[in-house]
């Protein structure tokens, strides 16, 4: 347990120096990516692993599991990961967002998040370490293939490690226990949602790069929020107009 | 010295009053002619709208029509509408950076034709998906000069789906007319990605066209 505590600390202090590789400014250049030969093997890897058995199990999940019992998965996982988001709401000082997700947390555990008695009608932003680390200005590092987990920002990974540790010592032991069991089913229930948008990136002519692009938007647009949003609309207008002269 | 004194009033008076009256003129004038370049602006924000609506509700038709296809006719048959309203000669330009320039006409127009079959696979694929959703538009700015942003979302009806965020970009093409420029989906625009993966392929072969042209075939 010392052992493994230790490793971690020093996978850590690792992960930070590595963060503090790139500039604080929010919007770096998207195509920096020191580690890119070797995130495209680590990305070939996990190809090869997501088609030969996390896509065939998901296709089988979604053909065999009724949607309303995939809703019911769905409501269930987001229900499980809502301690993380109470967690760094609170660090981030967004009393909105832990006063929400604290409330929806209580009510939907009558129903062990299986339904959601809220209906969709509260609107809560998901938080990670990774967002509380942005929130604090720390860099988002290079971009990382990571095996098994996929594509990561370097803070956004040390952030799901950071986040791992912190829940298993603040949650209890059965729901620690039934976040483990879950992950596996996490994972196929994900798949299943975005298989879509998978199979148009592995047909693409270069399935790294925009699988590399895809995730980086997406993180920005959710880590954050209206300042990346303004930003990267300011900066396309720009470049737009003037192709338009 | 009552007289100059009266007749200085008077001219003093006279004075603030042309004043007042320029200042009011000045104000009518703003008022009368600001309506219309808003009138202007609300016009061609309801046109685009207008356009976008017509546009999904003639892709569900299509999507229904050529259901019995298979997915070739079925490419061939939705490759006219995405020609009226996506602006390909934008598209390539946007796409290709600083490459653009260094290809010649055949290059240009082969990567063009590449890009517009990516852009009908891509649609071909979420077509049925569409056909059971709904579109609701939100709002619409202009932004600058040129651009318009159409924002909207689809949604399932049946609930089983979370509802998906759409921005449209559009802009006058050449011949005055609006069409898309750009498409995001939650957050993440076609063009950024499509130009991410263009650049990498050009940056590494030394902006040989051909071989990018040949790359996005391979994937037809």
């Amino acid at each position: 347990m010392k052992i493994n505590s230790f490793l971690s600390c020093k996978l850590m202090v690792l992960i930070f120096i590595l963060s503090g590789c790139s500039s604080n400014n929010i919007i770096t250049s998207e195509t920096k990516d020191p580690f890119e030969k070797l995130n495209r093997k680590i990305f070939n890897f996990n190809k090869k692993i997501d088609q030969k058995i996390v896509a065939p199990i998901g296709s089988a999940y979604e053909e065999n599991i009724p949607a309303a019992a995939r809703n019911a998965i769905g409501s269930h996982l987001d229900w499980v990961d809502t301690p993380s988001t109470i967690f760094n709401s609170t660090i981030q000082m967004d009393l909105k967002n832990t006063i929400l997700s604290s409330a929806k947390f209580m009510l939907n555990g009558l129903t062990l998040g299986f339904y959601d008695l809220d209906k969709g009608e509260t609107a809560i932003k998901k938080k990670d370490f990774g967002s509380t680390l942005a929130k604090f200005n720390v860099p988002e590092g290079p971009f990382l293939m990571v095996p098994i987990l996929g594509p990561k920002m370097t803070r956004d990974f040390t952030g799901t490690i950071w986040n791992k540790y912190i829940m298993t010592n603040v949650s209890s032991d059965s729901l620690n226990n039934l976040t483990l069991l879950e992950t596996p089913l996490e994972t196929i229930d994900t798949r299943s949602k975005i298989s879509k948008t998978i199979d148009n990136i592995y047909e693409s002519p270069d399935p790294y790069v925009k699988l590399r692009s895809y995730y980086i938007q997406n993180r920005r647009n959710k880590v954050y929020g209206k300042n990346y949003v303004d930003f990267k609309n300011n900066k396309s207008d720009e470049e737009f107009e003037k192709l338009l002269e | 010295m009552l007289i100059s004194k009266t007749i200085n009033l008077t001219k003093s008076l006279k004075n603030y009053w042309n004043k007042i009256k320029d200042f009011f003129l000045i104000v009518l004038l703003f008022v009368l002619l600001l309506p219309l370049p808003n009138q202007v602006f609300a016009e061609e924000l309801e046109k685009s709208n207008q356009l976008i609506e017509e546009m999904i509700i003639k892709s569900k038709k299509h999507a229904i029509e050529t259901l019995e296809l298979n997915k070739e006719e079925r490419s061939q048959k939705i490759t006219p509408l995405i020609r009226q309203y996506v602006n390909l000669d934008f598209m390539a330009r946007a796409t290709t950076g600083s490459f653009w320039s260094k290809a010649n006409d055949e290059q240009q127009l082969r990567y063009k034709d590449a890009l517009l079959h990516q852009i009908v696979n891509t649609v071909e694929e979420h077509l049925n998906t569409l056909a059971t959703l709904t579109y609701t538009p939100l709002n619409s700015e202009f932004r600058g000069k040129k651009i318009i942003y159409i924002r909207g979302k689809i949604e399932d009806k049946s609930k089983n789906n979370p509802p998906i965020n759409l921005l449209w970009k559009l802009a006058k093409s050449q011949n005055e007319t609006m069409s898309i420029i750009d498409l995001e989906i939650e957050g993440i625009s076609l063009v950024t990605s499509h130009k991410s993966e263009v650049m990498s392929i050009l940056r590494k072969n030394k902006g040989d066209f051909d071989y990018l042209i040949e790359r996005l075939n391979i994937k037809k």
